[in-house]
């Protein structure tokens, strides 16, 4: 089954102003796919409609299936069950005082009962490789700690597809390292926007380009990124982890 | 629980009934040294506070026989404040919201002040980075450029909260917030 498809989908902001044009293209269950661009591309913008937070008035013919299901409004709740957003700053998303209500805030909203949560909040912890973080308060944590806090609230609601905005943004080696090593370990199918073109040359099979609302490129993820004129024409450029990639 | 019987009983007392007020001022200062909370701080709290019970009370000495009102109003305030600063120096704040939801307070409430307590933190920071960000940049100390930089900063910061909300509405509707 195809975990995302997107057909024709364009998208105006209220003020007029295109932000993705005709956007297509499908992603199989279980992929990992980055989604570059420069800047203003219309990357979140495209991230929001996977769950129907975009457009402001939910559209009344899908152009987004997520898991064969129509993003419409009468199908609200179990898109939001099914797609997991990761947005760009942990401190929007974690809006909780501590890590417990965080987590449980998703599995009560679908109707989960407390011993039930409380199952599902030890399950998430252990994955994320935080196991015991149920009592601290979510404005302690460190920037890395809350990027795995905010995993683990989305997988809370038994998300199948992950939309990640920007998940590296301020986040120190380490903590890279360690989201890198859990996404990578995580069978879930992704679609991570980002300008971390090193971080999906080693998480991605598969990546999209997109420039202007529109898609320029969707290809093997080695093949893109290493087309230095695609990159450089698109406020892209070549990782280095791929010029200096030795065979040994 | 103790703090708002005490108040409801507080409101509820009539007027002249000095004995009560007396019974009760009593019972706040045995739990005050009880609770071993610093003194001094907790009256100037009370204090700060009193000032508003005081305009309230001023107000009633221009009615017929506004005396003993003034008085009287000036103890149940000073009481019910008093039970109130108590209860929230000797009590987490996550504890409180706990005992409002089993007060049964509608969780829609319980949730909008949870939120005010998260972000609280997150704008003071937000706030202090801007104003350090100003000084940095700050080559005069007339007084009348600090208040301009200050009112600046202020609406600001009003306008990046508004736009944080919206983030943050999103975030909650991804999770399943009823739509």
């Amino acid at each position: 089954m195809k975990a995302i498809e997107v057909t024709n989908l364009s998208y105006c902001y209220p003020n007029g102003m295109a932000a993705l044009k005709e956007i297509s293209f499908s992603i199989e269950e279980g992929e990992k796919v980055g989604l570059i661009g420069p800047n203003g591309a219309g990357k979140s913008t495209l991230l929001w409609h996977l769950n129907g937070l975009l457009p402001e008035k939910p559209a009344t013919t899908a152009s987004v299936h997520v898991m064969g299901t129509p993003v419409l409004e009468t199908n609200f709740a179990k898109i939001r069950a099914i797609t997991g957003m990761l947005f760009q700053d942990p401190d929007d998303q974690l809006f909780m005082p501590t890590v417990h209500e965080d987590i449980a805030f998703g599995p009560q909203q679908l109707g989960k009962d407390r011993d039930a949560i409380g199952v599902i909040e030890k399950r998430v912890l252990a994955q994320v490789g935080l196991p015991g973080f149920e009592v601290r308060h979510t404005h302690q944590l460190s920037q890395g700690e809350k990027r795995r806090i905010c995993v683990a609230g989305v997988l809370a609601c038994d998300a199948k597809v992950l939309a990640l905005d920007e998940p590296t943004s301020g986040l120190d080696p380490r903590g890279r390292r360690e989201l890198k090593v859990l996404l990578l370990e995580m069978p879930e199918t992704m679609l991570i926007a980002t300008h971390d073109l090193e971080f999906v040359v080693e998480v991605c099979t598969r990546v999209i380009v997109i420039d202007r609302g529109e898609l320029v490129a969707d290809g093997l993820a080695a093949d893109i990124l290493n087309d230095e004129a695609l990159m450089l024409a698109h406020g892209l450029e070549r990782p280095h982890i791929l010029r200096h990639r030795h065979p040994h | 629980m103790a703090s708002i019987s005490v108040v409801i009983v507080t409101v509820a007392l009539p007027r002249t009934h000095w004995q009560g007020y007396a019974i009760l001022l009593a019972l706040l200062v045995v739990l005050l040294i009880s609770s071993r909370l610093p003194i001094w701080r907790i009256t100037g709290r009370l204090l700060l506070l009193e000032s508003f019970v005081f305009v309230a009370a001023v107000l009633s000495l221009f009615q017929p026989g506004g005396g003993t009102v003034f008085f009287s109003l000036i103890l149940k305030g000073t009481i019910s404040l008093s039970a109130m600063i108590l209860l929230v120096a000797s009590t987490r704040f996550l504890d409180l919201l706990s005992v409002l939801k089993r007060l049964r307070l509608p969780s829609v409430l319980v949730t909008n002040i949870a939120l005010m307590y998260r972000y609280l933190f997150l704008l003071l920071a937000e706030a202090e980075r801007m104003s350090r960000a100003r000084s940095s940049r700050e080559f005069t100390r007339k007084r009348r450029r600090v208040w301009h930089g200050n009112a600046l900063i202020l609406g600001h910061l009003f306008v990046r909260t508004s736009k944080r909300a919206e983030r943050i509405y999103a975030a909650m509707c991804a999770r399943g917030w009823p739509v």
